[in-house]
């Protein structure tokens, strides 16, 4: 059509400039960063120096000591760790239980369409305030959360678990009613998760709602003459049909998890005994809070975009090679 | 079929029917109950804040606090006269409103006219800048955070360093808003049919004509979408926030300041909160049908 060759980079340029201004500086600097002794306490000496005499690079100055460390120190693999379960819990949790909403949520009815509205809510919700609200409702004397979990499910169990052992079988030991969510190690990593996958899961089934609108009916038509159940046709239907749709959702929504911070802060401060210090939470504590060590932190912080960079690189050939 | 096999189906598909909207119950409980307790919390009086009670006297007592420089008194007229002391996050509000409002003021724009080029125009590596761009979402924001928190400690505008400020912040905002806006904004131009810019060329206007003239205005209901977005966006951002704001707190990191003698004072924490949730409440609403396709930039359809 129109044929300007400049005309575009004209419109591109400003925004482009930017972008390359706020994603690739930094990106260079931090990579610089991490090869130098660098703390906020004292001011760092840079191996490339710029003067009168032209540039002059002092390679002494140059260091993997950052990175050694990194690989050395027990709280930044426990930092790791952290990262890899809390993303498979809210990743596996957001999906499945977002799946199983839109599959609900699908069909016509006017609680069907209420329940759809609902789903953006908790959108709206930033983290920063969702990581209060689940602490608040956690908590052990006065959450709701905590009331509900002890009434609607631990004391059923035990109800049901002293009925068998009244009978002169077996022993099995009830469950505790007063467990400090937060205060324990595990299930302060569950409970960070599931505020993720509160926040998530209603907006993974808004996308599943759309994808499961796009298959043709017709398939499901002549699935159920053929004489397949609702089971089946979920099984052998939509979730293969799905699959594509599942695995960019799926890694979506685990470049997201790797990244979590804002809940740590509000939620669990890293604790108890940093059990839910993820990467982005412990770098921040590096840099900023405790050792003030801008060199160190932009040395993890590099790792984790080495990881990042893998999962952006499959995400991005999920969604081109998609059709 | 008899008429008894007859019944028996619809009675297993009354018993389907009930499970089913039991299940729609609790999921409309999951999602609800947090923000309701939020909101019960936030009008409560401060002596019911640490229970589970749901029946209690509604107060506004607790947005005055969060309201206010002055101490608030509270159980008035009692022998013991307990005063709270306000703690005024206006200010906080302020921050939360201009540079959510600068982002999108500087980005929309911007992204705007990328759209449209990326969308109309073929010109050397759109395709690749466009992925380019896209993948620049996947960078972790604290990479980012960490060489402007050092820049901007020295840098200064109007004899203050930039660290701390409502511009700082606007500026890092720009590296999560600007590649958001672009996709979302793209995804408007290409829907929109080109047959009426090719008209427009056949009578005679220039490219920039075309663009502000006849494209701008058809799209400008999902340029309005995609403000909303990067609004919303900027307004729940934390990290920078926290690492790049400092001590010029916008809301997400004010909430932090609502702890005192009792731990986090939970009644005010959930006032604040609602300020923080209310306004964000319509805009989600507002764009309801488009957050999908902004979060996965089109990837999910």
């Amino acid at each position: 059509m129109r044929k300007k060759r400049w005309v575009p980079w004209v419109l591109v340029g400003p925004a482009l400039l930017i972008i390359v201004l706020t994603t690739i500086y930094p990106l260079l600097a931090a990579l610089y960063f991490s090869f130098h002794k660098y703390k906020l306490r004292s001011p760092p000496q840079f191996a490339v120096q710029i003067g009168d005499g032209g540039i002059s690079i002092d390679w002494s100055l140059l260091t993997l000591d950052n990175y050694a460390l990194a690989f050395s120190d027990s709280r930044f693999i426990n930092s790791l760790q952290v990262t890899f379960w809390f993303t498979v819990i809210s990743v596996a949790l957001s999906v499945i239980i977002g799946l199983g909403i839109a599959v609900i949520v699908q069909k016509g009815g006017k609680l069907h369409t209420l329940t759809k509205v609902l789903l953006i809510f908790p959108f709206a919700v930033s983290p920063a305030l969702k990581g209060y609200s689940w602490r608040f409702m956690l908590n052990e004397n006065y959450g709701i959360y905590d009331l509900l979990i002890d009434s609607l499910v631990i004391k059923p169990i035990n109800f049901l678990l002293s009925i068998l052992n009244a009978l002169p079988i077996v022993e099995i030991p009830l469950l505790s009613e007063s467990i400090v969510w937060l205060g324990d190690k595990f299930w302060a990593l569950f409970m960070l998760a599931m505020s993720e996958t509160w926040g998530w899961a209603p907006l993974i089934a808004l996308m599943f709602v759309g994808a499961l609108g796009s298959i043709d009916e017709q398939i499901f038509e002549a699935a159920r003459i053929d004489g397949a159940n609702r089971a089946q046709i979920f099984f052998r239907v939509t979730l293969p049909l799905l699959r594509p749709v599942i695995l960019i959702i799926t890694m979506l929504k685990t470049i997201f998890s790797l990244k979590m911070f804002d809940q740590v802060v509000t939620m669990t401060g890293g604790g108890p005994v940093r059990a839910t210090q993820t990467i982005n939470y412990y770098i921040h504590q590096v840099g900023f809070v405790r050792s003030l060590d801008i060199g160190y932190a932009s040395a993890m912080s590099y790792i984790l975009v080495v990881v990042l960079t893998i999962c952006a690189a499959l995400y991005v050939s999920l969604v081109l090679n998609r059709d | 079929m008899t008429a008894a096999t007859k019944i028996k189906p619809s009675a297993w598909q009354r018993s389907a029917k009930a499970l089913e909207t039991a299940a729609l119950l609790l999921i409309i409980a999951f999602i609800v109950l947090p923000i309701l307790w939020l909101a019960i919390t936030a009008i409560k009086p401060q002596e019911k804040a640490y229970t589970t009670d749901i029946i209690f006297m509604p107060t506004l007592d607790n947005f005055e606090i969060i309201f206010s420089d002055e101490s608030v008194i509270i159980n008035e007229g009692t022998e013991r006269e307990r005063g709270e002391v306000g703690r005024n996050m206006i200010p906080n509000v302020i921050n939360s409103v201009v540079v959510s409002g600068a982002t999108i003021l500087i980005a929309i724009p911007l992204a705007t006219l990328a759209a449209y080029a990326f969308s109309r125009y073929q010109f050397l590596g759109n395709g690749i800048l466009l992925v380019w761009i896209l993948t620049t979402q996947f960078i972790p924001a604290i990479v980012v955070a960490i060489p402007f928190f050092t820049l901007f400690r020295t840098v200064e505008v109007f004899d203050r360093p930039l660290l701390g400020t409502q511009l700082g912040l606007i500026i890092v905002n720009m590296s999560i808003v600007l590649p958001y806006a672009i996709w979302m904004i793209k995804g408007f131009v290409d829907a929109l049919p080109g047959e009426i810019e090719e008209a427009a060329f056949v009578d005679g206007c220039n490219d920039f004509q075309i663009l502000f003239f006849i494209s701008l205005p058809l799209i400008r209901p999902g340029v309005l979408v995609a403000s909303v977005f990067a609004f919303i966006m900027s307004w729940n951002e934390f990290l920078f926030a926290l690492i790049i704001g400092r001590e010029m707190r916008t809301m997400q990191v004010a909430l932090m300041t609502t702890s005192g003698a009792r731990g986090i004072m939970w009644e005010q924490m959930a006032a604040a909160g609602m300020v923080v949730m209310i306004p964000i409440f319509f805009l989600a609403l507002f764009i309801r049908k488009n957050v999908v396709d902004g979060l996965t930039m089109g990837a999910v359809k």
